[in-house]
C-alpha cells in the first residue's frame, strides 16, 4: 500500500494549477498557521532558509502539490490538508514545503514535496493508516456531519440553544477543536477519525467523549467502554 | 594550503575560543525579524535562535546559539518543539493524543500575558523575568569579597486551547546558560464524572467526582552540540545503595536507546572535541524531569521509556501519532538498534492530575518540563 514516487512536474501540470487553488474549498487557509504568521509579515525581500514560509510560498506550494487533482478536491474525495515547511537536513539551505493531503475514498495520505525554488514537485510519498492531524477544515466538517446525524444532531442544537439563547445556524457558529482518534481495530483502524471538542457560546462544552466523528465514512460513532 | 585549513579546523575544534565558522550565530543568518529571537541579558550572555510556528508541532525553536559572556558562540540546539501530549484517563478511558494542529490552536496573546515582552506575529510572547538568586556568597565582614546577584532569563513562549485545556509552552532560557522546556496546562477542567476509585470530589458534597488522569509530554530535542556533529550521548549513573561510596558509572550510547529514570540519572549530549578552556568536552546535561514515570499497556509502549535517543530521521517528528507517510509511527518504534551518529533526544515527562476544588474555574497552571544545563561549556562560572 506504500508508494513512493519521484515526480519531474511538467511544466503544463504546474500552470494547470494557478486558477485551480482558487477553487480549493476553503482556499486562504491551506498553510494553516503558517499563513496566518506569513501574513503579517510578508517581506519584499527574500526569506532566510530558516524562515517560516511566506503566505506567497503556500500558496505557491499548495498550487504545485495539487495540480492534476482539481476534480478530486472539487468533489471532496480529496482534501489539501495544510503545507508545512520541510524540515529536513538534507534540503536545508533551499524554500522547500511539503504538501498535506488526504484522499477519503482511498484512504490515503500523500505528502507532496515542493521545491519552491525550481517550481516542482521533487518527491510525493503515500501510505495507508497514516493520520496527520485534523486541518480546520475538516474539524468544520466532521461538525456538520455531527449536525447531520439523527442521533446527535438535536442534541447538540437543543444544547446550543440553551447556552446561546438563539438557534444555531450552522456548524460556523460552533467553535471547535478535532484530535485524531484512531483504533486498533474497527473502523477507526484505518479511516480517518476525528474527536471533536465543541465549545458553546456560554463556556461549556458538549460532553463529546464517546462520539467519534468518521471523515472517510461520513458517519458518527459512538465509543462504548 | 591544505595545511593551513587542517590547522584552522584542529584549532577551531581544540580550542573554546576560536570556534569554527559554521557555529557562530547561525540564527542571524538563518532568519530574520519576526523570526530572529536574539537577546543579550544583564549578565552578558546571550541566546539567539530562530522561531517557527508550524502547523502540526506548533511553536519551534530552531539553530540556537549559546553565547556565555566574554566567550564565543556555541551552538546548542538545531530545533526543539513538542512532540505529543498523551492524556489517558484513570477510569483507562478516554485517552487523547493532545497534538492536534497546535498551529491552528495557537490564540492570540495580549500585552498582559506577555508582560514587558514583545509579541511576534501575535501569537508568540518574547520576555525577560527574574529567576531568582543567581549566586550568593557571604564576604565574612568584606564587602569587597561578598558575591550576589540576581538572574534573568529569557523566556519564549505559545499558548494553544485544545478544548477545555489551555497549554502554554515554554522554553526558558538562562543567564546561566541553562534551558528549560515546560508546559502549563490551565484553562479548565474536562467536567468527566467518575467514580471515587478514579477521581476527586470537586462541587459541593460528594456527588461530582472529576477523573484523575495523566499528562504525559513528549519534547524533541535536536541537539547540535558546538556545531553539527561529533554529538555523543552519555548516561551517568551513581552506584552504592544504602552505602557510604558513590561510584560514578559512564554508559555512552553508541546504538539508539530507551532509558529510564532513576535516582541520580542523568544524561548528557557532549561533543568530544569541543574543548573549554580547561579542555574538557563542552556538553549539555539533561536532568530533573521531576516526572511521574506514566506506564502504559502494551500498544502504548512509547510510555514505558523517559528518554528516547534516536538516530535523524526528517520524517519522525512526534512521539505518537507521528504524521508522516512511509515512517514509523511512534518512538519506541524509531528507538531500534541503529548506530546513532546524529542523535535526537526524546524526552517524556509525566504529571498525574487529581483534580482538587481549586482547579475550578479557571484552573490554575500546573507546569511540567526538565532540564537542560551547560557542563563544562565554559571553563569556569561567566559571570562570578
Amino acid at each position: 500500500m506504500r508508494r513512493v514516487v519521484v515526480l519531474a512536474a511538467s511544466a503544463v501540470a504546474v500552470t494547470g494549477l494557478a486558477a485551480c487553488v482558487l477553487l480549493l474549498p476553503g482556499d486562504g487557509a491551506p498553510g494553516g498557521a503558517g499563513a496566518a504568521q506569513a501574513g503579517g509579515a510578508a517581506r519584499a525581500a527574500a526569506p532566510g532558509p530558516a524562515d517560516p514560509l511566506t503566505t506567497e510560498e503556500i500558496r505557491r506550494a499548495a498550487a504545485l502539490a495539487t495540480a492534476g487533482m482539481r476534480s478530486h478536491l472539487a468533489a471532496g474525495r480529496a482534501q489539501l490538508l495544510y503545507v508545512e515547511r520541510d524540515d529536513a537536513k538534507d534540503g536545508e539551505g533551499a524554500r522547500r514545503a511539503e504538501a498535506y493531503v488526504y484522499d477519503y475514498a482511498r484512504d490515503e495520505l500523500t505528502v507532496r514535496t515542493v521545491d519552491l525554488g525550481q517550481g516542482r514537485v521533487v518527491r510525493e510519498v503515500t501510505d495507508r493508516g497514516v493520520q496527520p492531524p485534523p486541518s480546520r477544515q475538516e474539524e468544520a466538517h466532521a461538525a456538520e456531519l455531527l449536525l447531520r446525524d439523527p442521533r446527535f444532531g438535536d442534541g447538540v442544537r437543543s444544547a446550543y440553544r440553551r447556552a446561546a439563547g438563539r438557534e444555531l445556524g450552522s456548524a460556523a457558529d460552533l467553535a471547535l477543536r478535532g484530535l485524531i482518534h484512531s483504533a486498533p481495530r474497527g473502523a477507526c483502524a484505518r479511516h480517518r477519525c476525528l474527536r471533536l471538542f465543541v465549545r458553546l457560546p456560554d463556556g461549556t462544552f458538549l460532553d463529546t467523549s464517546r462520539i467519534v466523528v468518521d471523515l472517510s465514512a461520513k458517519k458518527v460513532h459512538t465509543l462504548e467502554w | 594550503m591544505f595545511l593551513r585549513l587542517a590547522l584552522a579546523a584542529f584549532v577551531a575544534a581544540a580550542s573554546h575560543a576560536s570556534p569554527a565558522v559554521t557555529i557562530a550565530a547561525p540564527a542571524a543568518a538563518a532568519c530574520a525579524a519576526p523570526y530572529l529571537i536574539d537577546k543579550t541579558l544583564p549578565n552578558g550572555a546571550r541566546w539567539q535562535m530562530c522561531w517557527e510556528m508550524r502547523t502540526i508541532e506548533g511553536l519551534t525553536l530552531r539553530k540556537v546559539v549559546y553565547t556565555p559572556r566574554g566567550g564565543s558562540p556555541t551552538s546548542v540546539l538545531r530545533s526543539a518543539a513538542l512532540a505529543q501530549i498523551h492524556v489517558p484517563y484513570d477510569s483507562g478511558e478516554p485517552r487523547y493524543h493532545d497534538i492536534g494542529s497546535l498551529g491552528e490552536a495557537a490564540f492570540a496573546l495580549t500585552s498582559g500575558d506577555c508582560p514587558g515582552g514583545e509579541r511576534r506575529a501575535e501569537k508568540v510572547c518574547v520576555l525577560d523575568r527574574a529567576r531568582g538568586h543567581a549566586h550568593l556568597k557571604d564576604g565574612y565582614g568584606d564587602p569587597a569579597e561578598r558575591r550576589s546577584r540576581q538572574g534573568r532569563e529569557l523566556v519564549v513562549l505559545a499558548a494553544y486551547q485544545v478544548g477545555w485545556y489551555t497549554y502554554v509552552s515554554e522554553f526558558v532560557f538562562g543567564d546561566d546558560g541553562s534551558i528549560t522546556p515546560r508546559l502549563g496546562a490551565t484553562g479548565s477542567l474536562a467536567g468527566t464524572v467518575t467514580t471515587p476509585r478514579h477521581g476527586w470530589p470537586i462541587g459541593v458534597g460528594h456527588r461530582h467526582f472529576e477523573e484523575s488522569h495523566s499528562h504525559n509530554v513528549f519534547w524533541r530535542m535536536d541537539f547540535d552540540v558546538h556545531g553539527d556533529a561529533r554529538d555523543v550521548v552519555e548516561q551517568y549513573d551513581f552506584s552504592g545503595d544504602r552505602t557510604k561510596k558513590r561510584t560514578m558509572r559512564r554508559t555512552p550510547f553508541t546504538r539508539e536507546t530507551r532509558a529510564v529514570n532513576q535516582r541520580m540519572r542523568w544524561w548528557r549530549v557532549v561533543d568530544p572535541r569541543a574543548l573549554n578552556a580547561d579542555r574538557h568536552p563542552m556538553s549539555w546535561e539533561i536532568n530533573n524531569s521531576d516526572s511521574a514515570e506514566y506506564r502504559g499497556p502494551a500498544d502504548e509502549a512509547f510510555t514505558r521509556a523517559d528518554l528516547y535517543v534516536t538516530q535523524y530521521r526528517a520524517c519522525e517528528r512526534l512521539a505518537t501519532q507521528n504524521p508522516s507517510p512511509r515512517c514509523r509511527r511512534s518512538v519506541d518504534k524509531y528507538a531500534g538498534r541503529e548506530r546513532l551518529t546524529d542523535p535526537v533526544l526524546w524526552v517524556n515527562v509525566g504529571f498525574h492530575h487529581v483534580a482538587r476544588d481549586e482547579d475550578a474555574d479557571p484552573m490554575p497552571i500546573h507546569w511540567q518540563g526538565f532540564r537542560i544545563t551547560p557542563r563544562d561549556v565554559t571553563a569556569k562560572n561567566p559571570t562570578p
